[in-house]
């Protein structure tokens, strides 16, 4: 994989093999069901209510990541239930956004292959994904959603106080010690993968 | 004078004007430092200098003071924060 380029009109561009972007395309995929999953419980049963974005649902998501991705604003629980009531469902629309902007990116502009029937499909080719300039935060937002999603399975730190300030560097040696075969590695590499990515595209806009 | 009820006024109708509420945002092992300073940049404003600080805050001290100012404010504050990711809460200045 190559690194970010800044294109003339202000577009990101990136060379992305097709199985990398298969991996963006299904993490942005399921995060998009989780968190439509969620809207029976966002949602208001109120057409009104529901219109200006107000839920009937104040309490905190039973999903581990939708925990992650809407904590708490509040100390106490009672402000948190008021605050969630009257934000959740704007903040659901708006993490839907960002994933979305993901995927329809790479499934729009990747190559798909053709799979001829008792072939295997041929997984080394690769595209220049472009990020429209306008879209570049909704990228880093949407990148790092699947960061916090992938870290809840992770067991990388976990919305409590006293969870917060595990160590990277530890973290990373757990992993880094950990057997090939074992499928929490492998889930290691795309988070950390995805890390790279996010902070490729930061280096590339940020001026020095 | 009545300072026992004036006391007591307060408490009950939230009226101190004078004591501002503020926005922390807690570390989060997830977040990478250049995020963090770059939401810091794009949502507030914050000169690359005084994002980095407060980065660098969160991630020594285990939180930051980022902003503040009135309750609703602040709960928009916490909102766009939780919308880029980031791990924020609100409460009274005095709390803090």
């Amino acid at each position: 994989m190559s690194s970010f380029k800044r294109e003339e009109n202000g577009d990101i561009s990136i060379e992305i093999s097709t199985q990398e972007s298969q991996v963006l395309i299904s993490l942005s995929e399921q995060l998009l069901e989780l968190l439509s999953q969620g809207d029976s419980h966002a949602e208001a049963s109120d057409p009104l209510s529901h219109l200006v974005g107000i839920s009937d649902s104040d309490e905190l998501p039973e999903d581990p990541v939708l925990r992650r991705l809407f904590p708490d604003a509040y100390q106490d629980s009672a402000s948190s239930s008021e605050f969630r009531r009257y934000t959740e469902y704007g903040l659901r629309e708006k993490k839907k956004a960002h994933a979305r902007i993901i995927y329809q990116a790479l499934t729009s502009q990747g190559e798909i292959d053709e799979i001829t029937p008792g072939q295997i499909p041929i997984d080394k080719s690769s595209f220049k994904l472009i990020i429209g300039n306008a879209e570049i935060l909704d990228w880093l937002s949407g990148l790092n959603d699947l960061r916090l999603a992938l870290a809840v399975r992770l067991g990388i730190g976990g919305g409590g106080k006293e969870s917060a300030d595990i160590d990277t560097k530890a973290i990373h040696n757990k992993y880094e010690v950990m057997i090939e075969s074992d499928p929490m590695k492998a889930v290691y590499a795309v988070y950390s993968w995805i890390g790279w990515l996010q902070q490729g595209l930061l280096e590339e806009i940020t001026p020095n | 004078m009545a300072l026992g009820t004036a006391t007591e006024v307060d408490s009950q109708f939230d009226l101190k004007a004078d004591r501002p509420w503020v926005c922390i945002v807690w570390d989060d092992p997830v977040n990478l430092m250049t995020y963090v300073t770059y939401v810091f940049m794009v949502l507030f404003g914050y000169s690359k200098e005084k994002a980095t600080e407060l980065m660098l805050k969160v991630h020594n001290e285990g939180r930051a003071q980022v902003s503040s100012g009135t309750r609703e404010e602040m709960e928009r504050d916490v909102q766009r924060l939780h919308e880029y990711g980031l791990w924020a809460t609100l409460q009274r200045d005095n709390e803090y």
